[in-house]
């Protein structure tokens, strides 16, 4: 008897059907995209981005006194750089707003902004955040934001970092810190993680090559931040200012750990995961299955397996697998441990 | 007040009468002043309780008929044609809904030509000529202080139209028929509901009631598409625990002379009006609870 057909939706459908579903539990009200009146969007003080120029210096044009002139100049040609790509094609990705009273503060998108002013423009399309963020969440967000950026100064990631960990110890009531939790919450790697916390708490001579901006890589602040000695690190600092590579930091590191070193003991425990069973490998050359599965059946015991092998075509790559795995099974049965 | 609409853009799958059951069971067994509004250029909504005319210079179809209200001689009345259909909304001209059979029922009828028209205005000019015009209507004190609930009857399409109705409802509901096409139907829908929900206000959000099994069928196929879609995990959820059964009776109370005209005339515990009264009941329940 044959099986009554099943009628069902197609599965393309049903998945396009979940997927808007979810779509919409997991997002319906959390933010809009409007098109704002730039002259709305005020910019956050806060912002881990700290743009010397102000709102009222791109309106107004800078001002020759200014003590913060070259600074302001030199940020006005980088943004006018990005004005004209947006006379030209707009803004790719709408700024990120919340709403405080009468006005819009950025919490992403400052650039974005002074660069649409610059261009001329009077709307910027922008993603209205319904309720204003809490502190950990906009400062997450501005991270994120920022995250992709190059010109952040490692000073400037670094202050990002450690707002983010002391708004989140706030809002969990929390001293705890570790590189995993800080990877969960910022979704960097586990080792940069770690390199963030450990230049986080690194000493003050460190701290403050970092602030003058003499280093700027973090995998070199978090490397030279490890060293305990004074006088290494004062070394592997000057090394680094003078702009000794990764590869010969470590060198100076390993070498100083070296002298100091006394014949350590190999470890003893073995690493990686407990063998229990034998892996028989590969190989590209099916004859030699073939003399494997001759040299067994040569033996007494096994010559009365032979039939089975007689019709393999040797030359074939998954007959001769099958014929090996059915050699196995066979000297797993016959053979006694 | 809320405001509920019926939608599915494949055509033929009950969205008339759903919307009409819904509107009579709230005016007539509920007795809440509702507006019944239709929004399909096809106007089956408004014949149910107006004797729609075919207007002669307008080919595309039904036209309201002259409101009870309207004076000739009446100087208040001098810039007015005498009829009034929902689709004055586009034209900056108020809406006046007429009066049914029912009590606590009025109904602003559709217009053929005026809503075609709004249906293919041009993209650029769309949202604010059409979209936004449904919300302003509702929102206006007048609708707010007359009426309780709204329902509305939308036409089969992803249109102007359809996305003005979904800015303006607090709640939709889509019927479909059990059958590849009008589920496919389903999901044009919810596309729309996605776009509004991710737009709006968590304040304000459009409420998915459900998708309503419509003119069901006891066959394998409707059974077994209504069970693959109750199986699975995201969408179950969203059908509907209750269902309207394929019925000549729903066709015999749509012709003009019927008697009963609505279903819920009929004697108590005639199968059809239990159906529709557990239909009523759930989506009333949800809506309002």
């Amino acid at each position: 008897m044959t099986k009554r057909k099943r009628f069902g939706v197609s599965q393309a459908l049903t998945r396009g059907l979940s997927e808007t579903i979810h779509v919409v539990e997991n997002n319906a009200g959390i933010f809009r995209n409007v098109i704002l009146p730039l002259s709305r969007i005020e910019l956050d003080p806060d912002n881990p981005r700290k743009l010397t120029i102000s709102l009222a210096d791109v309106q107004n044009g800078l001002d020759k006194n200014d003590v913060a002139y070259e600074r302001k100049s030199a940020e006005l040609e980088k943004l006018r750089e990005l004005a004209n790509t947006i006379e030209s094609s707009g803004i790719i990705n709408p700024i990120v707003v919340y709403k405080r009273g009468e006005t819009y503060r950025v919490v992403a998108g400052e650039r974005r902004c002074l660069a649409s002013i610059l261009a001329g423009k009077n709307e910027i399309e922008a993603r209205v955040f319904n309720e204003k963020p809490k502190g950990f969440e906009l400062k997450l967000i501005q991270w994120i934001e920022n995250t992709a950026r190059e010109d952040l100064t490692l000073e400037e990631r670094i202050g990002n970092i450690r707002d983010i960990i002391q708004e989140y110890q706030l809002q969990h009531n929390t001293d705890d810190l570790s590189a995993t939790l800080l990877k969960t919450i910022t979704g960097l790697s586990l080792p940069q993680a770690s390199y963030y916390l450990a230049v986080l708490n690194a000493p003050h001579d460190l701290k403050r090559a970092i602030e003058n901006g003499k280093i700027g890589s973090l995998d070199k602040a978090a490397i030279i931040a490890g060293i305990g000695s004074d006088e290494l690190r004062n070394q592997a600092l000057q090394a680094c200012i003078e702009g000794c590579s990764l590869k010969e930091l470590r060198q100076i590191i390993a070498k100083e750990k070296q002298a100091h070193k006394k014949q350590a003991m190999p470890p003893k425990s073995k690493r990686g995961r407990v063998v229990t069973r034998v892996n028989m490998g590969f190989t590209l050359n099916t004859m030699v299955v073939h003399s494997i599965v001759a040299a067994v059946l040569m033996q007494p015991d096994f010559k009365k397996y032979a039939d089975i092998f007689s019709r393999v075509k040797w030359d074939q790559y998954d007959q001769a697998a099958r014929a090996f795995q059915k050699l196995i099974e066979i000297l797993e049965h016959e053979t006694v441990r | 007040m809320k405001v509920i609409a019926f939608l599915n853009n494949k055509g033929g799958v009950g969205k008339t009468t759903c919307s009409r059951t819904m509107a009579e069971y709230l005016s007539k067994v509920k007795k809440m002043p509702t507006l019944a509004i239709d929004f399909d250029p096809q106007c089956n909504f408004s014949h149910q309780y107006l004797k729609m005319e075919i207007d002669p210079a307008a080919p595309e179809g039904l036209i309201p008929p002259i409101h009870p209200d309207y004076n000739s001689h009446d100087l208040e009345d001098a810039d007015w044609d005498g009829r009034s259909s929902i689709a004055e909304i586009f034209y900056g001209q108020g809406v006046v809904p007429y009066p049914t059979y029912i009590e606590h029922l009025d109904v602003a009828p559709g217009h053929a030509e005026k809503l075609l028209a709004a249906e293919s205005v041009r993209k650029s000019e769309v949202v604010e000529k059409v979209h936004k015009q449904l919300t302003n209507f509702l929102s206006s004190p007048d609708v707010l202080a007359a009426y309780d609930s709204v329902v509305i009857d939308t036409a089969p399409s992803k249109g102007p139209l359809t996305v003005s109705v979904i800015k303006a409802a607090t709640h939709i509901i889509i019927p479909s028929v059990m059958e590849e096409q009008p589920v496919q139907g389903i999901y044009g829908m919810l596309q729309l509901w996605m776009q509004e929900s991710l737009a709006r206000e968590k304040t304000r959000p459009l409420k998915l009631i459900g998708i309503l099994p419509n003119m069901f069928k006891q066959t394998r196929l409707h059974k077994d598409i209504l069970k693959s879609l109750q199986d699975n995990t995201a969408i179950g959820k969203y059908i509907m625990p209750v269902k309207l059964s394929q019925r000549i009776v729903f066709a015999e109370i749509d012709s003009e002379d019927a008697n009963p005209h609505s279903i819920f005339d009929y004697q108590q515990s005639h199968v059809a009006k239990d159906e529709a009264l557990e239909v009523c009941s759930y989506i009333t329940e949800r809506i309002f609870a």
